[in-house]
C-alpha cells in the first residue's frame, strides 16, 4: 500500500500541472513562428499578420521572440529529438546557415517552389535556400551592403562626394589615409577578429567559402585572396580604428569618431539615430576588388522565413508568406519606413517610400540605390559550414594585420577549416 | 622596524582586498549606472549617472510581460528548491545513516552522474518530457532538476555532523524514523537546509539552457530568457538590456542577503 503512493502522487503532479500550465491545444488556425530581434523581425511578423487576419479573420498569430543562437538551438533539438509537435509552423533562419539546416534534415521543412514565383525575388536569396531544384524559403530582409561616409570629414580633406563613388578598395585606402591626416578621423571600424569584411568583399568578387558543388574553396579562391590582401592593406595602413565587438563597433561611428562605414543595409537606422550628425551623412557603393567579375555590390547577414513541413496548419502557413512576402508591395514599404528593412522582393523598389529622398542623408534616394545593388549582389552557395570556415579565417586576421604574408594565412584557413568540417 | 612591516603587510593585504572587492563589484556598479543611462551613452561606454533610468524602465516594461516573467521564474525557482530540499535531505540522510551492502556503490553510481555534461543529456530528456506532454510546462524545467547528486552529496558530508546519539535517544523514545527524520533531524540541520537553500534557489533562477529548450511561448519564459531575447536584437536598447539585468540579479542577490549568516554557518557545518 505505502508503495503505490508515490507514483500516484506523481502521476497526479504530472496530471495535474498538464491541465495548469500546458499550452491550451492550439486553435484551429494558430500560426506559431519563432524569429529574434523584437524591433525587428518580431515587429516586422506581427505587422505582417495583422494585415493577412483582415482577409483571413480564422487566422491568428502567435509570434514567440527568443535571441537567435537560441532560436537555433531550439530548433536543432526539436528537429535531432523528433519531438516534432515543439516546433513552430514558421521559423527564421539566417541565411548563412539555412544550407546547414535545409541538408541536414531533409523532409523537414517544406518546399514552396510550386506556390511562389521566385523569379519576383533577388536571385542571390533564391538560390542560398535552394537544394536540389527545390527552394525552401520565403526570402526576407536583404544585407545588401553600401559605403556609408561623412561629406563633413571627406570634404575636409578635399574630396567630394563624386570622389566616393566607383571606388577602388586601393583608393578607398587612399582617401581614408588623406582622410585621416588632414582630420585626424580614422576612414573605419574595424574589429580585427571579425570576418565580416572578408565575406563582404568576397561575394563581391562572386565566390564563397564553397564552390556551387559545395567543396571547400580556399585555396583556389581568388576573390578571398584578393580580400586577405585588402583587409591586410587596411589593417596596416592605419586608417582603421580597432574595434573590440558589436557595440564597441557601432560606437565607433554613432560617436562621430569614424569617417565611413561599409556594411549591410540594417545598420541604417542605427547610423540615422546619431541626429546630430543629421545631413552629414552619404551612401556610396563599396569599392571593388581588383580582379575580373568583381561588382560593387554585396551582402551581409539577412535572413529568410521557412516552413516546417510538421506543422499542421502549413498550408496557412505558406500562403500567409506568399500573400504577404511574395506580393504585398504595400507591406514591403510598412517595413522600410517603419524598421528599416530591406526586403528581396525586386517590384517593392517601384513602392512610394522606395522613392523618398532621405532629408537625413541630404535628400539622397539612398532606398533606391540599395535596390539597384540589390539586385546586382552575385549568387552563391552559402554551404554547409560557412561559420566554422568564417572563424578559421577571423583567427588570421590578426597575423595579417602585423604583416604575415597572405599564402600562410590562406594555408592555415585550409588546415583549420577542413579539421574543424571533418 | 617590525611595526613599520607589520604596517605595510597590513597596507598591502588591504589594497588586494579592494582591488579585488572592486573587480567584484564592478560589473554590478555598471549594469546600475548603465540602467540610467541611454543606449547610445552606454555603447560609447560613459561611466557615470545618467537621466534616462525611467525611459529605460518604460522600454523594458513594453518588451515583456514583466510580472507574469518574473512570477513564472519566482515558481520555477521556488518548487525546484523545496522539491530538491526534501528529496534530496531525504537521500543524504538515508545514505549516511542507514547501512547496506550496496550503498556505497549506489552512492558512487550517483557521484559519477555529476560527471555527466548536460548537454549530453538534453536530448534525450527532450524526447522524454514530449513523452510526456510536458514541453511548454514549467513542470518540464523543475522535474529534471529535483534528484540533484550534487545536493544529496551535501546532505550527506553535512549529516556525517549529525549526532547519532540524537537518533538512538529518540529510538528509545519510541519515534518511528519518519519522524525522528521530521523532529529531530530537520530541526538540527536548519543551517545545512538554509545553505542548500540559497544554493539550489540561485541555480534555479539562473537556469537559462533547458528552460530555453523546452519552453516554447511567451507566457511561460522565465527572466534570462527575457534577457537573452533583449540583448540579441540587431541594435540592443542596452539600458533596457541593464534594467532587465537588475532585475534577474535582484532576487538572488535578497535571498542571498537573508539567508548570509545561515549560510555561513551550513558551509561550516550544521551541528556544533
Amino acid at each position: 500500500m505505502k508503495k503505490a503512493i508515490l507514483p500516484r502522487a506523481l502521476a497526479a503532479i504530472a496530471l495535474g500541472s498538464a491541465s495548469l500550465f500546458a499550452m491550451t491545444a492550439a486553435q484551429a488556425k494558430e500560426i506559431t513562428i519563432w524569429c529574434w530581434d523584437p524591433n525587428f523581425n518580431v515587429a516586422i511578423m506581427k505587422e505582417a499578420g495583422a494585415i493577412y487576419a483582415k482577409t483571413h479573420p480564422d487566422v491568428t498569430f502567435n509570434v514567440v521572440d527568443f535571441a537567435k543562437a537560441d532560436v537555433e538551438a531550439k530548433l536543432q533539438t526539436g528537429l535531432v529529438s523528433g519531438v516534432t509537435d515543439s516546433l513552430p509552423d514558421i521559423v527564421l533562419i539566417e541565411d548563412y546557415g539555412a544550407q546547414k539546416y535545409l541538408q541536414s534534415f531533409p523532409g523537414s521543412f517544406e518546399p514552396m517552389t510550386g506556390t511562389v514565383d521566385y523569379s519576383k525575388f533577388a536571385p542571390y536569396k533564391v538560390a542560398l535556400a535552394t537544394v536540389e531544384g527545390e527552394t525552401y524559403s520565403m526570402p526576407f530582409d536583404s544585407g545588401v551592403t553600401g559605403l556609408y561616409y561623412r561629406k563633413d570629414y571627406i570634404e575636409a580633406a578635399g574630396f567630394t562626394p563624386a570622389d566616393m563613388q566607383n571606388l577602388t578598395w586601393d583608393r578607398y585606402i587612399e582617401i581614408g589615409k588623406t582622410v585621416l591626416e588632414k582630420t585626424g578621423h580614422h576612414m573605419l571600424g574595424l574589429d580585427p577578429n571579425d570576418a565580416g569584411m572578408i565575406r563582404i568583399m568576397m561575394q563581391s568578387g562572386g565566390e564563397w567559402y564553397f564552390t556551387e558543388d559545395g567543396d571547400l574553396n580556399i585555396s583556389g579562391n581568388a576573390a578571398l585572396k584578393a580580400a586577405l590582401e585588402t583587409e591586410a592593406k587596411i589593417l596596416q595602413s592605419g586608417i582603421a580604428k580597432p574595434a573590440a565587438g558589436w557595440s564597441n563597433w557601432v560606437g565607433t561611428f554613432t560617436s562621430g569618431d569614424v569617417a565611413s562605414v561599409i556594411t549591410g543595409v540594417w545598420i541604417t537606422g542605427t547610423v540615422k539615430a546619431t541626429l546630430d550628425q543629421e545631413n552629414k551623412w552619404g551612401v556610396a557603393p563599396i569599392p571593388t576588388l581588383d580582379i575580373p567579375g568583381a561588382v560593387a555590390a554585396s551582402n551581409l547577414g539577412g535572413s529568410s522565413w521557412y516552413v516546417l513541413s510538421s506543422s499542421d496548419v502549413k498550408s496557412e502557413a505558406v500562403d500567409f508568406l506568399n500573400e504577404i512576402y511574395g506580393k504585398d508591395v504595400d507591406f514591403y514599404q510598412k517595413i522600410l519606413t517603419g524598421q528599416g528593412a530591406v526586403g528581396s522582393l525586386m517590384e517593392a523598389r517601384n513602392g512610394p517610400a522606395y522613392a523618398v529622398a532621405d532629408p537625413f542623408f541630404g535628400g539622397e534616394k539612398i532606398w533606391q540605390n540599395f535596390a539597384d545593388w540589390l539586385a546586382m549582389v552575385p549568387s552563391l552557395n552559402y554551404g554547409i559550414f560557412t561559420n566554422e570556415v568564417d572563424a578559421a579565417v577571423a583567427s588570421q586576421l590578426p597575423p595579417l594585420g602585423k604583416g604575415g604574408s597572405v599564402d600562410d594565412a590562406l594555408a592555415a584557413i585550409e588546415a583549420q577549416a577542413r579539421s574543424a568540417i571533418q | 622596524m617590525d611595526l613599520y612591516f607589520q604596517r605595510l603587510r597590513g597596507g598591502l593585504v588591504y589594497l588586494f582586498l579592494i582591488t579585488a572587492a572592486f573587480l567584484s563589484i564592478f560589473p554590478f556598479l555598471w549594469m546600475v549606472l548603465g540602467a540610467t543611462n541611454t543606449s547610445a551613452d552606454i555603447s560609447r561606454g560613459k561611466f557615470g549617472l545618467g537621466g534616462a533610468l525611467f525611459d529605460n524602465i518604460v522600454s523594458f516594461l513594453a518588451f515583456a510581460d514583466v510580472p507574469l516573467i518574473l512570477w513564472n521564474s519566482l515558481k520555477i525557482a521556488l518548487l525546484t528548491t523545496l522539491f530538491t530540499l526534501a528529496v534530496a535531505s531525504i537521500a543524504g540522510y538515508g545514505f549516511e545513516i542507514f547501512r547496506s551492502r550496496l550503498r556505497d556503490r549506489l552512492y558512487r553510481v550517483l557521484l559519477l552522474t555529476l560527471m555527466i555534461p548536460f548537454a549530453a543529456l538534453m536530448i534525450p530528456l527532450f524526447i522524454m518530457m514530449g513523452k510526456l506532454h510536458l514541453i511548454n510546462t514549467h513542470w518540464a524545467v523543475i522535474l529534471p532538476s529535483i534528484g540533484s547528486a550534487f545536493i544529496i552529496f551535501y546532505f550527506r558530508q553535512s549529516t556525517k555532523a549529525f549526532p547519532l546519539e540524537l537518533r538512538d535517544a529518540a529510538r528509545v523514545d519510541g519515534l518511528k524514523e519518519w519522524q525522528i527524520f521530521l523532529l529531530i533531524y530537520v530541526p538540527v540541520m536548519r543551517s545545512t537546509y538554509a545553505a542548500a537553500f540559497v544554493i539550489v534557489f540561485m541555480t534555479a533562477w539562473n537556469n537559462y539552457l533547458w528552460p530555453l529548450i523546452v519552453l516554447q511561448s511567451n507566457d511561460t519564459k522565465t527572466i534570462t530568457l527575457v534577457v537573452s531575447s533583449i540583448a540579441s536584437a540587431y541594435y540592443p536598447d542596452y539600458g533596457a538590456v541593464m534594467v532587465s539585468a537588475i532585475l534577474a540579479t535582484l532576487p538572488t542577490l535578497i535571498v542571498f542577503f537573508l539567508m548570509q549568516r545561515q549560510f555561513v554557518q551550513g558551509m561550516l557545518g550544521s551541528v556544533k
